[in-house]
């Protein structure tokens, strides 16, 4: 288990007119971890976040991070926000130049970097969230999505250990947000700690290494999604609602099926669930493989040869490089969230199917798959583009 | 209300990866000669030149930018007839003598004058809107900066440019939810209407200005304000159209010396 990373030891706050918005709440974040914040509104959410950068300073109790209290003087104030980057709800009130670059380039500039060192990072950070060639657009012409990944950028510049982000979703439309949670995805996947405040069960319970629910300024329950969204008296307390793979779960063992392992989280869970209950694969006799893309590396012309030659199959695409990619070639999608879980489900029809992913991302292909392999000792083959048609597994189709 | 503001023309022209200088040179320039013009043929040939350049190079909407010329020439329209009638001469066409120690009059000098003045208004217009049309706000500032304008200047215009959208956002929002709700159907309404347009509107810049200070704060804000410190580069073509343009206007602007319209 990895260190501690940022820690509240019974904090408190009280509104300036007397309403106790948090009332003691102790709780940790582990470093690489990924936690949802969920509960019905003003129930201290956002508040307790503007903590954790020193936004807004408890009344008792300490914050600490990195197993130091956080001291409030301007010296410190400033290490900590440049190590815990907060991202507001509204990017119209985060974003405060008249240029994107401008914009991202604030936080570098104001930590005292060179021009050029700036230049460097703004670009690095804006590539990061496919957000190439808007250096010179004004925000406000920008789309909502759009303007939520400056404001991302304009935090991940100042490379931040931490990311909070108060609700990182909110306003806009589902795919959008899908983007934004994967975005979110990829970045904890290169190490950043993420913790998000938000109303989307849907969304967060598949996505959440733990889940929090708060309600009226305390911690209602703070377990792994599974748990914490599992309880339906604490949900509905919280004003959620059941996550709907879960409801599902529920009801068919209050009639009786008897769905052995975890509870599942996402549909490729479900169906592994079924398959072991109903004692029957309702799987292909011999699985797809998948197809790897590394869009980082020089292999246009094999990419698009693979398309040409397998017109019909399906194509998902991992992190924002991936989408950008394959908007250039035009190739059309068919999954942008939850790719690898998706592209095992057309496997176990016996469909090929093309992920394509970043350098950093490839290796979570295959650890999906493995994992996925070895509970349900179903092997997926998965070829990697740049090796032609050999495939690297070479233990096809074994189904148990 | 507010649809289309022409720093949202100026984001989008033709123009607009020319470098700023030139543009500005352009305009400028031009604005000078039509002042130091005293015949009214080089602040016809400026207009003609520079509106064929908005309309053609930059490929601004030709409704929009008649649009945006009807106020101003409205105004010179009607102090050209002032002018007319008022300033007197010699060669008189038509007088009538209004009071014993006042008559209104046209006379050659005065249409002359008249015309003059027009085609300077004219050629003043199109040259600023020229500027307004083809170079952003954001690219402006760059200048500013390289001209050693004051740094708390430009941060501060900055700031201003940035909010004056959100602002702009909100109270149309506001506008809208009032127009909604029969908010200006009578006159007495619309007064009422309108106070708490402003009201509003206040409110919202203060919130506004509160956020924006927590927003620089969590970005460890210490006094600086990036800037995109690059301008596109000087074409050779471009150059030589500005240069071409410029030195055609002025050559114009002696061959036509004092000539007058009749």
């Amino acid at each position: 288990m990895s260190s501690i990373i940022l820690e509240a030891r019974d904090i408190r706050y009280h509104y300036p007119r007397g309403m106790e918005a948090i009332c003691g709440i102790s709780f940790h974040l582990r470093k690489k971890e990924k936690i949802a914040l969920v509960g019905p509104n003003g129930a201290g959410k956002s508040t307790l976040l503007m903590m954790f950068n020193g936004m807004i300073r408890p009344d008792s109790g300490i914050v600490l991070f990195d197993n130091e209290p956080i001291q409030y003087d301007t010296a410190s104030l400033r290490m900590v926000r440049k190590r815990v980057g907060f991202v507001l709800q509204n990017p119209d009130r985060q974003i405060i130049a008249p240029t994107v670059y401008q914009d991202v380039a604030f936080g570098p500039t104001n930590l005292g970097y060179t021009e050029k060192e700036v230049k460097r990072v703004v670009t690095l950070a804006l590539r990061h969230v496919g957000l190439d060639g808007f250096e010179r657009r004004p925000p406000h012409h920008l789309s909502g999505g759009e303007k939520k990944r400056v404001a991302i950028a304009g935090v991940l510049a100042m490379d931040p250990d931490v990311l909070v982000l108060d609700e990182p979703t909110s306003g806009l439309d589902p795919s959008g947000s899908e983007d934004i949670m994967e975005l979110l995805d990829e970045l904890n996947h290169e190490g950043k700690t993420i913790i998000i405040s938000t109303h989307d069960v849907e969304l967060a319970y598949p996505w959440a290494d733990r889940a929090i629910l708060m309600l009226g300024g305390k911690i209602l329950q703070e377990d792994i999604p599974e748990v914490a969204f599992g309880n339906p008296e604490y949900v509905r307390r919280a004003h959620l609602s059941l996550p709907t793979l879960l409801e599902l779960h529920m009801e068919l063992q209050k009639r009786g099926f008897l769905l052995q392992g975890k509870k599942p989280r996402t549909v490729l869970d479900m169906m592994h669930c079924f398959e072991t209950t109903l004692k029957k694969t309702c799987c292909h006799a011999r699985p797809g493989a998948i197809t790897i893309c590394n869009v980082d590396r020089d292999n246009r012309e094999l990419l698009l040869l693979w398309c040409s030659t397998h017109p019909s199959l399906s194509t998902g695409a991992m992190g924002t490089r991936a989408k950008q990619r394959a908007e250039n070639e035009q190739i059309s999608l068919d999954f942008t969230y939850g790719v690898i879980d998706k592209c095992i489900l057309k496997a176990l029809l016996g469909e090929d199917s093309l992920i394509l992913t970043t350098e950093s991302m490839v290796n979570r292909v295959y650890q999906r798959v493995d994992t996925y392999g070895r509970e349900s000792g179903i092997c997926i083959p998965i070829k990697q583009l740049e090796d032609g048609t050999q495939p690297v597994t070479e233990n096809i189709g074994s189904v148990k | 209300m507010f649809e289309e503001l022409l720093e949202d023309i100026a984001q989008k022209n033709g123009l607009r990866e020319i470098n700023t200088y030139l543009k500005l040179t352009a305009g400028l320039g031009a604005i000078l000669l039509c002042l130091l013009s005293t015949s009214y043929k080089p602040p016809l040939f400026i207009a003609l030149v520079l509106t064929g350049a908005i309309l053609f190079l930059a490929r601004v909407d030709a409704k929009t930018y008649a649009e945006l010329f009807i106020v101003p020439l409205w105004f010179a329209v009607m102090s050209v007839a002032g002018i007319i009638l008022i300033s007197g001469g010699q060669e008189v066409f038509w007088s009538w003598d209004l009071l014993p120690s006042f008559s209104l009059s046209i006379t050659r000098e005065s249409i002359n004058q008249g015309i003059f003045v027009f085609c300077r208004v004219i050629g003043g217009m199109s040259s600023m809107c020229f500027i307004a049309l083809t170079t952003p706000m954001t690219d402006i500032f760059i200048v500013f900066r390289q001209c050693r304008v004051p740094e708390v200047v430009i941060d501060l215009m900055m700031i201003i440019y940035r909010t004056i959208f959100i602002l702009m956002d909100q109270v149309t929002q506001i506008y809208h939810a009032q127009v909604m709700r029969l908010g200006y159907s009578t006159w007495h309404e619309s007064m009422n209407s309108f106070a708490s347009l402003c009201g509003a509107a206040f409110i919202a810049s203060w919130d506004a200005g509160e956020d924006l200070i927590r927003a620089m704060d969590a970005r460890c804000y210490d006094g600086k304000f990036a800037l995109l410190g690059e301008t596109r580069p000087v074409e050779r073509m471009s150059c030589l159209a500005v240069m071409l343009f410029l030195s055609l206007s002025t050559a114009v602007v002696i061959v036509s010396g004092n000539s007058t319209i009749i």
